[in-house]
């Protein structure tokens, strides 16, 4: 407490001869200047700022249907698309990254007549082959933007979303995923008709493999 | 201890909380990843979906732009003439409800007799896919003001699905999905031999608006 104490009167004393001095007194003079100028300046400044907001809009059912579809695997995606604009000053270029689930199944509107039926002690279920279930499958407001450089117009961006859709597609519909599939439909109907008192049961697929 | 050495320390001091300033501030600019690692997900189910849904909103956003400020320590704003800039985006999103039968089991089948009684598991509802109009978005920029960026579109995006995903649970989609489950159902039991008078299918129970966002899934 004492040295604190010293080393604060020390300060002070060394301080008051300084300001004695004719140089001292001109530096300190232009401290406060100085100190006062830049009060002044930080009291000053601006900036653009930009106020938005979503409107409220309604949320409007256009169509309703009753459908059928069985999802036996739902593969979930994300790509990243981007596209390269060559210009004379220099290239535009747009990445973007896309989501998508697609669902792999079969469509009960696809059945053939009498799919299911008895043979003797076993009921025999012939399902159409699987497809995927819904050609629309990206999350296209989920979209994130990556890189931007440059103007680009929607129809541009419209190409990239469709160039998302066909990456998706080679990567996720496989000869494998679609086998997958198959092995988890006849797994989960032979559950079902197990479930309903059904012991024995045959899943066949149209124009593919028989599974038992 | 002399008055310069005080003098001295004092300086030492100062230094020292400056560049302590300045380190920490570095470590505030060190790079984020926010970008989430490109995946492929693949998961077995056995989903019913039994009705669609086309859901059609048109996201509308608007912003002004002005000067904010302080001038002697007085704060101002003014706004900006030829400042506003809006955009409406359509966006069509799918809307399906489905009966999850991956976990259907004995327990959810009841025989009495000729009839046979169904349990069905509870309905989900999952919003399949959303796609943008591109053709239809229309833009005002004014010549002040820099046009929409990708970044805000789709962040303008993300906020439009979000209150679709919201308003499902007002549009009554799970009744539907009942009425629909049956209708796709029905069929196949008979062609099991059963008589259509001899099935009965029942939910595990009725659902509240506060049941509504459990049931609700998104792709995410």
């Amino acid at each position: 407490m004492k040295n604190i104490l010293h080393f604060i009167i020390n300060l002070l004393r060394s301080i008051y001869k300084l300001l004695k001095t004719r140089i001292g007194f001109v530096i300190s003079f232009f401290v406060i200047v100085v100190v006062c100028l830049i009060w002044l300046f930080r009291g000053c400044s601006s900036k653009v700022q930009t106020e938005g907001r979503i409107e409220i809009t309604p949320v409007q059912i256009s169509k309703i249907q009753s459908i059928g579809q069985w999802e036996f695997l739902a593969i979930s995606d994300e790509e990243l698309i981007d596209t390269i604009r060559h210009g004379f000053f220099g290239d535009d270029e747009l990445a973007r990254i896309y989501y998508g689930t697609l669902r792999l199944g079969i469509d009960l509107n696809e059945t053939e007549e009498g799919w299911i039926k008895m043979d003797k002690d076993t009921v025999v279920a012939k399902l159409p082959p699987i497809k995927l279930l819904d050609e629309h499958f990206i999350d296209e407001a989920l979209t994130k933007a990556f890189y931007e450089k440059g103007k680009w117009s929607e129809e541009e961006k419209a190409t990239l979303t469709l160039r998302a859709s066909e990456t998706m597609k080679a990567r996720c519909l496989t000869l494998t995923n679609i086998r997958s599939a198959e092995q988890n439909a006849s797994l989960q109907f032979n559950n079902l008709l197990r479930s309903m008192g059904f012991k024995f049961s045959r899943i066949r697929f149209a124009n593919t493999s028989t599974h038992k | 201890m002399s008055p310069r050495h005080s003098l001295y320390i004092l300086l030492i001091l100062l230094f020292a909380a400056c560049g302590g300033k300045l380190e920490e501030q570095q470590s505030d600019n060190q790079p984020v990843d926010t970008i989430p690692m490109m995946v492929m997900r693949i998961q077995k189910c056995s989903k019913l979906y039994t009705s669609e849904y086309l859901l059609h909103k048109i996201v509308t956003y608007g912003d002004s732009a002005s000067i904010n400020g302080t001038f002697l320590h007085r704060n101002f704003k003014v706004n900006l003439p030829f400042g506003k800039r809006r955009v409406a985006i359509p966006i069509t999103a799918s809307v399906k409800a489905y009966i999850d039968f991956g976990n259907f089991s004995e327990k959810n089948v009841r025989r009495h007799g000729d009839k046979v009684e169904i349990i069905l598991p509870d309905p989900g509802i999952t919003m399949t896919s959303t796609q943008v109009d591109h053709e239809a978005i229309k833009k005002k920029v004014p010549m002040l003001r820099s046009n929409f960026t990708d970044e805000e579109i789709t962040h303008i995006q993300q906020q439009g699905r979000q209150e679709m995903i919201n308003s499902i649970a007002k549009l009554g989609i799970v009744e539907n999905a009942r009425l629909s489950a049956t209708r796709q159902l029905i069929p196949i039991i008979e062609q099991m031999g059963y008589k259509e008078d001899n099935v009965t299918i029942t939910f595990r129970k009725k659902y509240s608006i506060d049941d509504l966002s459990s049931i609700i899934k998104t792709i995410d």
